[in-house]
Protein backbone atom coordinates (compact mmCIF):
# COMPACT_ATOMS: atom_id res chain seq x y z
CA UNK A 1 0.00 0.00 0.00
CA UNK A 2 1.30 3.17 -1.16
CA UNK A 3 0.91 6.87 0.30
CA UNK A 4 1.40 9.46 -2.21
CA UNK A 5 0.56 13.01 -2.36
CA UNK A 6 0.21 16.06 -0.84
CA UNK A 7 -1.13 14.11 2.28
CA UNK A 8 1.73 11.99 3.34
CA UNK A 9 4.04 15.09 2.15
CA UNK A 10 1.64 16.94 5.20
CA UNK A 11 2.11 14.33 7.72
CA UNK A 12 3.13 17.00 11.04
CA UNK A 13 -0.12 17.90 12.88
CA UNK A 14 -0.36 21.62 13.89
CA UNK A 15 1.70 21.67 17.54
CA UNK A 16 0.17 23.15 20.65
CA UNK A 17 3.41 24.97 20.82
CA UNK A 18 3.22 26.64 17.45
CA UNK A 19 -0.23 28.16 18.50
CA UNK A 20 1.04 28.96 21.68
CA UNK A 21 4.15 30.97 20.35
CA UNK A 22 2.33 32.75 17.45
CA UNK A 23 -0.75 34.02 19.65
CA UNK A 24 1.12 35.54 21.89
CA UNK A 25 3.33 37.13 18.81
CA UNK A 26 0.52 38.57 17.25
CA UNK A 27 -0.65 40.15 20.39
CA UNK A 28 2.90 41.56 20.56
CA UNK A 29 3.08 42.79 17.67
CA UNK A 30 -0.97 44.50 17.50
CA UNK A 31 0.68 46.81 19.92
CA UNK A 32 3.42 48.09 18.52
CA UNK A 33 2.26 48.87 14.80
CA UNK A 34 -0.98 50.82 12.94
CA UNK A 35 -1.96 48.66 10.18
CA UNK A 36 -0.25 50.03 6.64
CA UNK A 37 -4.12 50.46 5.10
CA UNK A 38 -4.92 52.32 8.41
CA UNK A 39 -1.98 54.53 8.27
CA UNK A 40 -2.67 55.03 4.33
CA UNK A 41 -6.13 55.66 4.83
CA UNK A 42 -4.97 58.71 7.70
CA UNK A 43 -2.87 60.09 4.74
CA UNK A 44 -5.38 60.27 2.49
CA UNK A 45 -7.63 61.98 5.23
CA UNK A 46 -5.01 64.18 5.55
CA UNK A 47 -5.38 65.47 2.33
CA UNK A 48 -8.82 65.98 1.80
CA UNK A 49 -9.57 66.89 5.61
CA UNK A 50 -10.83 71.22 4.80
CA UNK A 51 -10.62 71.46 8.60
CA UNK A 52 -7.01 73.12 9.99
CA UNK A 53 -7.06 71.52 13.46
CA UNK A 54 -8.22 67.97 11.60
CA UNK A 55 -5.73 68.31 9.78
CA UNK A 56 -2.99 69.15 12.59
CA UNK A 57 -4.38 66.29 14.78
CA UNK A 58 -4.22 63.98 11.51
CA UNK A 59 -0.62 64.70 11.17
CA UNK A 60 -0.16 64.44 14.94
CA UNK A 61 -1.53 60.45 14.52
CA UNK A 62 0.87 59.95 11.63
CA UNK A 63 3.83 61.02 13.94
CA UNK A 64 2.78 59.07 16.75
CA UNK A 65 2.18 55.73 14.86
CA UNK A 66 5.51 56.53 13.10
CA UNK A 67 7.58 56.55 16.31
CA UNK A 68 5.87 53.75 17.77
CA UNK A 69 7.39 51.82 14.66
CA UNK A 70 10.87 53.32 14.81
CA UNK A 71 11.18 53.32 18.80
CA UNK A 72 9.38 49.31 18.83
CA UNK A 73 7.17 51.10 21.35
CA UNK A 74 3.04 50.74 22.39
CA UNK A 75 1.15 53.11 20.27
CA UNK A 76 -1.51 53.37 23.33
CA UNK A 77 -0.36 52.71 27.05
CA UNK A 78 -4.11 51.13 27.31
CA UNK A 79 -2.66 47.52 25.69
CA UNK A 80 -6.56 46.72 26.04
CA UNK A 81 -7.32 43.14 26.74
CA UNK A 82 -6.42 40.00 24.10
CA UNK A 83 -9.24 39.60 22.00
CA UNK A 84 -8.45 36.60 19.18
CA UNK A 85 -10.15 35.26 16.75
CA UNK A 86 -9.19 31.92 15.26
CA UNK A 87 -10.14 29.98 12.17
CA UNK A 88 -9.53 26.19 12.35
CA UNK A 89 -9.44 24.89 8.79
CA UNK A 90 -11.77 21.84 8.64
CA UNK A 91 -8.76 19.83 6.99
CA UNK A 92 -6.77 21.05 9.32
CA UNK A 93 -4.97 18.64 11.62
CA UNK A 94 -3.43 19.31 14.90
CA UNK A 95 -2.05 17.81 18.34
CA UNK A 96 -2.50 18.90 21.76
CA UNK A 97 -5.17 21.67 23.16
CA UNK A 98 -5.12 24.74 21.38
CA UNK A 99 -7.38 26.44 23.74
CA UNK A 100 -4.83 25.87 26.59
CA UNK A 101 -2.13 27.29 24.08
CA UNK A 102 -3.35 30.69 24.05
CA UNK A 103 -3.91 31.21 28.00
CA UNK A 104 -0.20 30.10 27.99
CA UNK A 105 0.74 32.40 25.45
CA UNK A 106 -0.58 34.96 27.21
CA UNK A 107 0.53 34.07 30.52
CA UNK A 108 4.28 34.05 29.50
CA UNK A 109 4.05 37.49 27.13
CA UNK A 110 3.13 38.74 30.42
CA UNK A 111 6.23 37.77 32.42
CA UNK A 112 8.13 38.76 29.69
CA UNK A 113 7.06 41.47 27.21
CA UNK A 114 8.80 45.08 27.31
CA UNK A 115 7.70 47.74 28.66
CA UNK A 116 5.44 45.83 30.62
CA UNK A 117 1.42 45.81 30.42
CA UNK A 118 -0.54 47.89 32.85
CA UNK A 119 -3.14 45.65 34.38
CA UNK A 120 -6.33 46.04 32.18
CA UNK A 121 -8.03 42.27 32.92
CA UNK A 122 -11.02 43.37 34.98
CA UNK A 123 -13.48 41.15 36.78
CA UNK A 124 -16.54 43.02 36.12
CA UNK A 125 -18.07 41.54 39.43
CA UNK A 126 -15.64 43.81 41.76
CA UNK A 127 -13.84 46.19 39.02
CA UNK A 128 -10.41 44.63 40.08
CA UNK A 129 -7.95 44.66 37.80
CA UNK A 130 -5.05 42.43 37.35
CA UNK A 131 -3.14 39.65 33.77
CA UNK A 132 -5.42 37.31 34.55
CA UNK A 133 -9.38 36.25 34.31
CA UNK A 134 -12.14 33.76 33.44
CA UNK A 135 -12.08 33.13 29.84
CA UNK A 136 -9.40 35.10 29.31
CA UNK A 137 -7.73 35.89 26.47
CA UNK A 138 -11.30 36.34 24.92
CA UNK A 139 -11.40 33.97 21.87
CA UNK A 140 -13.82 33.24 18.94
CA UNK A 141 -13.32 30.15 17.27
CA UNK A 142 -14.63 29.67 14.27
CA UNK A 143 -14.10 26.75 10.80
CA UNK A 144 -13.51 27.27 7.56
CA UNK A 145 -14.34 24.13 4.65
CA UNK A 146 -11.79 23.35 2.31
CA UNK A 147 -8.48 24.36 4.06
CA UNK A 148 -5.96 22.73 6.06
CA UNK A 149 -4.27 25.57 8.15
CA UNK A 150 -5.20 27.51 11.36
CA UNK A 151 -5.48 31.14 11.09
CA UNK A 152 -5.05 33.09 14.32
CA UNK A 153 -6.22 37.08 14.39
CA UNK A 154 -5.62 39.21 16.90
CA UNK A 155 -7.51 42.64 18.09
CA UNK A 156 -6.92 43.82 21.66
CA UNK A 157 -9.89 45.57 22.44
CA UNK A 158 -10.26 48.39 25.32
CA UNK A 159 -12.49 51.01 26.88
CA UNK A 160 -11.55 54.23 24.64
CA UNK A 161 -13.48 52.37 21.94
CA UNK A 162 -15.11 48.36 23.46
CA UNK A 163 -16.98 51.06 25.55
CA UNK A 164 -19.46 52.63 22.83
CA UNK A 165 -20.54 48.98 20.88
CA UNK A 166 -24.40 48.51 21.39
CA UNK A 167 -26.83 46.09 19.86
CA UNK A 168 -30.91 46.24 19.44
CA UNK A 169 -33.17 43.96 18.04
CA UNK A 170 -35.82 45.11 15.98
CA UNK A 171 -38.72 42.76 13.80
CA UNK A 172 -38.32 43.12 10.07
CA UNK A 173 -36.37 46.33 10.13
CA UNK A 174 -36.04 48.64 6.75
CA UNK A 175 -32.79 49.53 5.94
CA UNK A 176 -33.53 53.00 6.70
CA UNK A 177 -34.26 51.45 10.33
CA UNK A 178 -31.19 49.96 10.65
CA UNK A 179 -29.44 53.02 8.95
CA UNK A 180 -31.08 55.19 11.70
CA UNK A 181 -29.89 53.22 14.38
CA UNK A 182 -26.05 52.96 13.15
CA UNK A 183 -26.34 56.52 13.30
CA UNK A 184 -27.62 56.82 17.08
CA UNK A 185 -24.87 54.57 17.84
CA UNK A 186 -22.38 57.25 16.27
CA UNK A 187 -24.35 59.97 18.26
CA UNK A 188 -24.05 58.27 21.77
CA UNK A 189 -20.33 57.69 20.90
CA UNK A 190 -19.84 61.16 19.63
CA UNK A 191 -16.19 62.87 20.11
CA UNK A 192 -15.42 59.53 23.14
CA UNK A 193 -13.61 56.87 20.91
CA UNK A 194 -10.73 57.99 19.25
CA UNK A 195 -11.99 58.93 16.02
CA UNK A 196 -11.66 58.17 12.90
CA UNK A 197 -13.17 55.07 13.60
CA UNK A 198 -13.61 51.64 12.08
CA UNK A 199 -17.16 51.17 12.17
CA UNK A 200 -18.60 47.21 12.42
CA UNK A 201 -22.21 46.25 11.61
CA UNK A 202 -23.23 43.09 12.06
CA UNK A 203 -27.25 42.59 10.86
CA UNK A 204 -29.49 39.57 11.64
CA UNK A 205 -28.61 36.01 12.73
CA UNK A 206 -29.09 36.21 16.26
CA UNK A 207 -28.13 38.49 19.01
CA UNK A 208 -24.73 36.85 19.70
CA UNK A 209 -24.33 36.86 16.01
CA UNK A 210 -24.66 40.10 15.14
CA UNK A 211 -22.50 40.55 17.66
CA UNK A 212 -19.83 38.23 16.24
CA UNK A 213 -20.15 39.47 12.50
CA UNK A 214 -19.84 43.39 13.74
CA UNK A 215 -16.62 42.39 15.26
CA UNK A 216 -15.38 40.51 12.19
CA UNK A 217 -16.49 43.08 10.21
CA UNK A 218 -13.50 45.53 11.62
CA UNK A 219 -11.13 42.86 10.70
CA UNK A 220 -11.44 43.75 7.18
CA UNK A 221 -8.94 45.98 5.29
CA UNK A 222 -10.06 49.20 4.58
CA UNK A 223 -10.47 50.34 0.87
CA UNK A 224 -12.06 46.54 0.73
CA UNK A 225 -14.71 45.96 -1.48
CA UNK A 226 -18.15 44.32 0.37
CA UNK A 227 -19.03 41.64 -1.90
CA UNK A 228 -22.74 42.00 -1.41
CA UNK A 229 -23.97 44.96 -3.62
CA UNK A 230 -26.71 45.89 -1.18
CA UNK A 231 -24.06 46.55 1.79
CA UNK A 232 -21.32 47.88 -0.30
CA UNK A 233 -24.14 50.61 -1.68
CA UNK A 234 -24.75 50.79 2.68
CA UNK A 235 -21.30 51.14 3.48
CA UNK A 236 -20.65 53.68 1.20
CA UNK A 237 -23.77 55.73 2.26
CA UNK A 238 -23.03 55.10 5.87
CA UNK A 239 -19.76 56.55 6.06
CA UNK A 240 -20.47 59.96 4.28
CA UNK A 241 -23.20 60.32 7.15
CA UNK A 242 -20.70 59.29 10.14
CA UNK A 243 -18.34 62.01 8.14
CA UNK A 244 -21.29 64.74 7.69
CA UNK A 245 -21.59 64.35 11.52
CA UNK A 246 -18.41 66.73 12.03
CA UNK A 247 -16.90 65.72 15.04
CA UNK A 248 -13.32 64.88 13.43
CA UNK A 249 -9.96 63.46 14.85
CA UNK A 250 -10.09 63.37 18.34
CA UNK A 251 -13.88 64.41 18.60
CA UNK A 252 -12.80 68.07 18.04
CA UNK A 253 -14.40 69.03 14.83
CA UNK A 254 -13.01 68.23 11.04
CA UNK A 255 -14.37 66.02 7.88
CA UNK A 256 -12.92 62.51 9.32
CA UNK A 257 -14.76 60.82 11.98
CA UNK A 258 -14.68 57.52 10.44
CA UNK A 259 -11.91 55.65 8.15
CA UNK A 260 -14.47 52.95 7.02
CA UNK A 261 -17.87 51.17 7.62
CA UNK A 262 -17.68 47.64 7.27
CA UNK A 263 -21.32 45.67 7.52
CA UNK A 264 -21.85 42.13 7.29
CA UNK A 265 -25.28 39.96 7.95
CA UNK A 266 -26.65 36.69 8.55
CA UNK A 267 -30.25 35.50 7.82
CA UNK A 268 -31.73 35.34 10.52
CA UNK A 269 -36.13 35.41 11.93
CA UNK A 270 -37.56 38.14 11.66
CA UNK A 271 -36.42 39.51 14.95
CA UNK A 272 -33.45 41.00 13.37
CA UNK A 273 -30.29 41.98 15.97
CA UNK A 274 -28.48 45.10 14.91
CA UNK A 275 -24.63 45.64 16.28
CA UNK A 276 -22.65 48.57 16.18
CA UNK A 277 -18.86 47.83 17.33
CA UNK A 278 -16.32 50.83 17.19
CA UNK A 279 -12.14 50.15 16.68
CA UNK A 280 -10.11 53.54 17.80
CA UNK A 281 -7.89 55.36 14.94
CA UNK A 282 -5.05 52.75 15.65
CA UNK A 283 -6.82 49.93 14.45
CA UNK A 284 -4.93 47.21 16.64
CA UNK A 285 -5.19 44.12 14.64
CA UNK A 286 -2.60 41.43 13.08
CA UNK A 287 -3.20 38.31 11.90
CA UNK A 288 -1.37 34.94 10.75
CA UNK A 289 -1.54 31.20 9.53
CA UNK A 290 0.00 28.13 10.65
CA UNK A 291 -0.25 25.71 7.38
CA UNK A 292 0.04 22.13 7.34
CA UNK A 293 3.89 21.93 6.52
CA UNK A 294 4.57 23.94 10.02
CA UNK A 295 5.44 27.69 8.21
CA UNK A 296 3.96 30.34 9.78
CA UNK A 297 2.33 32.83 7.22
CA UNK A 298 2.01 36.29 8.85
CA UNK A 299 -0.80 37.99 6.63
CA UNK A 300 -0.97 41.91 8.89
CA UNK B 1 2.64 72.43 11.41
CA UNK B 2 6.34 72.56 12.46
CA UNK B 3 5.87 72.48 16.56
CA UNK B 4 8.43 75.57 16.94
CA UNK B 5 5.22 77.16 15.66
CA UNK B 6 3.21 76.51 18.67
CA UNK B 7 2.15 78.78 21.56
CA UNK B 8 4.06 77.29 24.97
CA UNK B 9 2.37 77.24 28.31
CA UNK B 10 3.74 76.82 31.33
CA UNK B 11 2.29 74.30 33.73
CA UNK B 12 0.54 74.58 36.72
CA UNK B 13 -1.20 77.25 33.71
CA UNK B 14 -1.59 80.66 35.78
CA UNK B 15 -4.91 81.86 36.11
CA UNK B 16 -4.30 84.33 33.63
CA UNK B 17 -2.79 81.93 31.01
CA UNK B 18 -5.72 80.04 31.11
CA UNK B 19 -8.18 82.73 30.63
CA UNK B 20 -5.66 83.28 27.61
CA UNK B 21 -6.51 79.71 25.86
CA UNK B 22 -10.03 79.96 23.65
CA UNK B 23 -11.30 76.97 22.61
CA UNK B 24 -9.25 75.32 19.44
CA UNK B 25 -6.15 76.46 19.97
CA UNK B 26 -3.54 74.25 20.02
CA UNK B 27 -0.80 74.57 22.22
CA UNK B 28 2.62 72.68 24.11
CA UNK B 29 2.72 72.15 27.90
CA UNK B 30 6.14 72.83 29.61
CA UNK B 31 6.25 72.65 33.29
CA UNK B 32 4.61 70.18 35.88
CA UNK B 33 1.35 68.50 35.66
CA UNK B 34 -0.19 65.97 37.88
CA UNK B 35 -2.16 62.69 36.30
CA UNK B 36 -4.50 59.79 36.89
CA UNK B 37 -6.45 57.55 35.14
CA UNK B 38 -8.37 55.74 38.32
CA UNK B 39 -12.01 56.10 39.53
CA UNK B 40 -11.07 55.00 42.91
CA UNK B 41 -7.81 57.42 42.78
CA UNK B 42 -10.94 60.57 42.00
CA UNK B 43 -12.65 58.82 45.18
CA UNK B 44 -9.78 59.23 47.49
CA UNK B 45 -8.91 62.88 46.36
CA UNK B 46 -12.76 63.47 47.35
CA UNK B 47 -12.29 61.59 50.48
CA UNK B 48 -9.00 63.76 51.60
CA UNK B 49 -11.51 67.19 50.56
CA UNK B 50 -14.20 65.52 53.14
CA UNK B 51 -11.47 64.66 55.82
CA UNK B 52 -9.86 68.39 55.68
CA UNK B 53 -6.80 67.26 54.89
CA UNK B 54 -4.64 67.47 51.31
CA UNK B 55 -3.97 64.51 48.96
CA UNK B 56 -0.63 63.78 48.98
CA UNK B 57 0.33 65.08 45.92
CA UNK B 58 -0.83 68.66 46.71
CA UNK B 59 -3.19 69.97 44.07
CA UNK B 60 -4.51 73.61 45.02
CA UNK B 61 -4.07 75.82 41.43
CA UNK B 62 -2.74 72.88 39.92
CA UNK B 63 -3.59 70.47 37.28
CA UNK B 64 -5.86 66.98 37.30
CA UNK B 65 -5.06 65.08 33.62
CA UNK B 66 -6.73 62.20 32.78
CA UNK B 67 -3.66 60.43 31.68
CA UNK B 68 -2.82 57.20 32.97
CA UNK B 69 1.05 56.00 32.79
CA UNK B 70 3.14 53.19 33.63
CA UNK B 71 5.16 53.82 37.27
CA UNK B 72 7.98 51.89 38.53
CA UNK B 73 11.20 51.80 41.07
CA UNK B 74 14.40 52.43 39.71
CA UNK B 75 17.77 50.49 40.77
CA UNK B 76 18.88 53.40 42.34
CA UNK B 77 15.71 54.14 44.42
CA UNK B 78 14.87 56.63 42.28
CA UNK B 79 10.80 56.88 40.14
CA UNK B 80 10.59 56.26 36.24
CA UNK B 81 7.09 55.89 33.96
CA UNK B 82 7.75 54.16 30.98
CA UNK B 83 5.11 55.13 29.31
CA UNK B 84 1.64 57.41 29.40
CA UNK B 85 -1.45 58.15 27.74
CA UNK B 86 -4.37 59.86 27.94
CA UNK B 87 -8.09 58.11 29.25
CA UNK B 88 -12.01 59.40 28.70
CA UNK B 89 -12.48 61.83 30.67
CA UNK B 90 -15.90 61.54 30.42
CA UNK B 91 -16.30 58.98 32.82
CA UNK B 92 -15.33 60.89 35.68
CA UNK B 93 -17.85 64.02 34.92
CA UNK B 94 -19.96 63.53 37.78
CA UNK B 95 -16.78 64.05 40.39
CA UNK B 96 -15.11 66.57 38.63
CA UNK B 97 -16.91 69.66 39.05
CA UNK B 98 -16.10 69.12 42.88
CA UNK B 99 -12.78 69.08 42.05
CA UNK B 100 -12.27 71.86 39.91
CA UNK B 101 -13.90 74.21 42.54
CA UNK B 102 -12.02 72.94 45.55
CA UNK B 103 -9.04 72.70 44.37
CA UNK B 104 -9.12 76.06 42.08
CA UNK B 105 -7.38 73.74 39.30
CA UNK B 106 -6.07 75.40 36.26
CA UNK B 107 -6.33 72.01 33.80
CA UNK B 108 -7.86 69.36 33.63
CA UNK B 109 -7.61 66.97 30.00
CA UNK B 110 -7.83 63.76 28.68
CA UNK B 111 -9.68 62.89 25.99
CA UNK B 112 -13.09 62.94 24.88
CA UNK B 113 -14.10 65.90 27.04
CA UNK B 114 -16.00 66.57 30.35
CA UNK B 115 -20.14 67.76 30.47
CA UNK B 116 -21.91 70.97 30.62
CA UNK B 117 -21.43 71.11 34.52
CA UNK B 118 -17.44 70.84 34.21
CA UNK B 119 -17.61 73.64 31.44
CA UNK B 120 -19.43 75.54 33.87
CA UNK B 121 -17.16 74.81 36.93
CA UNK B 122 -14.30 75.38 34.72
CA UNK B 123 -15.82 78.97 33.84
CA UNK B 124 -16.01 80.06 37.62
CA UNK B 125 -12.88 79.00 38.32
CA UNK B 126 -10.68 79.83 35.48
CA UNK B 127 -9.33 76.19 34.42
CA UNK B 128 -9.35 74.70 30.79
CA UNK B 129 -9.73 71.15 29.18
CA UNK B 130 -6.67 69.61 27.16
CA UNK B 131 -7.67 67.23 24.90
CA UNK B 132 -4.56 64.84 23.93
CA UNK B 133 -3.92 62.27 21.39
CA UNK B 134 -5.32 59.12 22.36
CA UNK B 135 -2.71 56.41 20.84
CA UNK B 136 -0.15 59.27 21.57
CA UNK B 137 2.24 57.24 24.12
CA UNK B 138 5.33 57.24 22.02
CA UNK B 139 5.07 61.21 21.37
CA UNK B 140 3.31 61.86 25.26
CA UNK B 141 5.78 59.60 27.05
CA UNK B 142 9.25 60.92 25.51
CA UNK B 143 7.86 64.43 26.89
CA UNK B 144 8.58 63.27 30.29
CA UNK B 145 12.06 64.83 31.66
CA UNK B 146 11.26 63.78 35.30
CA UNK B 147 9.25 61.96 37.29
CA UNK B 148 8.56 64.22 40.81
CA UNK B 149 6.44 62.37 42.95
CA UNK B 150 3.71 58.92 42.67
CA UNK B 151 1.33 58.70 45.51
CA UNK B 152 -1.37 55.99 46.34
CA UNK B 153 1.34 52.89 45.28
CA UNK B 154 -1.35 50.34 46.51
CA UNK B 155 -3.22 51.26 43.34
CA UNK B 156 -2.62 49.55 39.79
CA UNK B 157 -0.10 51.47 38.25
CA UNK B 158 -2.85 53.53 36.01
CA UNK B 159 -4.53 54.44 38.86
CA UNK B 160 -1.75 56.08 41.26
CA UNK B 161 -1.52 59.99 41.64
CA UNK B 162 1.32 61.07 39.74
CA UNK B 163 3.60 64.66 39.32
CA UNK B 164 5.90 64.75 36.41
CA UNK B 165 7.59 67.31 34.97
CA UNK B 166 7.37 67.54 30.67
CA UNK B 167 9.17 69.22 27.92
CA UNK B 168 6.86 70.01 25.18
CA UNK B 169 3.91 68.01 25.79
CA UNK B 170 1.43 67.80 23.14
CA UNK B 171 0.55 69.51 20.95
CA UNK B 172 -2.50 69.20 22.63
CA UNK B 173 -5.84 70.94 21.55
CA UNK B 174 -7.88 73.32 24.15
CA UNK B 175 -11.38 71.07 24.00
CA UNK B 176 -12.79 73.80 26.86
CA UNK B 177 -12.06 77.19 27.64
CA UNK B 178 -12.36 78.92 30.67
CA UNK B 179 -14.95 81.32 28.91
CA UNK B 180 -18.07 78.68 28.56
CA UNK B 181 -17.13 77.42 25.14
CA UNK B 182 -16.79 73.62 24.69
CA UNK B 183 -16.04 72.27 21.62
CA UNK B 184 -17.57 69.11 22.66
CA UNK B 185 -20.55 69.92 23.52
CA UNK B 186 -20.84 72.78 20.40
CA UNK B 187 -20.05 69.72 18.03
CA UNK B 188 -22.50 67.49 19.55
CA UNK B 189 -25.14 70.14 18.99
CA UNK B 190 -23.90 70.53 15.07
CA UNK B 191 -24.32 66.95 14.55
CA UNK B 192 -27.76 66.56 16.39
CA UNK B 193 -28.82 69.69 14.10
CA UNK B 194 -27.96 68.03 11.26
CA UNK B 195 -28.84 64.64 11.55
CA UNK B 196 -32.52 64.86 9.85
CA UNK B 197 -30.62 65.86 6.79
CA UNK B 198 -28.35 63.45 6.82
CA UNK B 199 -30.91 60.53 8.05
CA UNK B 200 -32.80 62.53 4.50
CA UNK B 201 -29.72 62.28 2.65
CA UNK B 202 -29.37 58.36 3.29
CA UNK B 203 -32.85 58.33 2.04
CA UNK B 204 -31.79 59.83 -1.37
CA UNK B 205 -29.04 57.88 -1.57
CA UNK B 206 -30.75 54.86 -1.17
CA UNK B 207 -33.54 55.74 -3.62
CA UNK B 208 -30.29 56.00 -5.96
Amino acid sequence: MTFLGKESLSAMPITQEAVKTLSAQLYDWSLRRVPDDTKDALRRARATETHEGAQRVLEIMLGSAMRAEQTDRFVCSDAGVPVFRVTLGANARWEGDLKAAIVEGFDELVGRIQPPLLKHVTNPLTNERGYKGKDMPLVTWEMESGVDWIEIACQPKALGSGRWAQAETFSFPSLADIEAYVMRAVMTAGSQHCPPVIIGVGIGGSFDVAAKIASKATYRPIGSVNPEPVLAAMEERLLRAVNATGFGPMGTGGDTTALAVHVDYSAGHGYTPVAVCFNCWINRRTRARIHADGSVERME
Amino acid sequence: MNLLDYRRVTMPLSREDARSLRAGDMVLLDGEITITAGLPTHHRILKCMEDGVDPPIPLQGQSLLHLGSYSQDTADGGLEVLYMNPTTSTRFNPLMPRLIRHFGLTAVGGKGGLDAACREAMAEVGCVYFSFLGGGAPLHSSAITAVKAVAWNDLVAHYRLVRLAVSGLGPVTVGIDAHGNSLFETLSQQATDRMPEILAQLDRDRAG
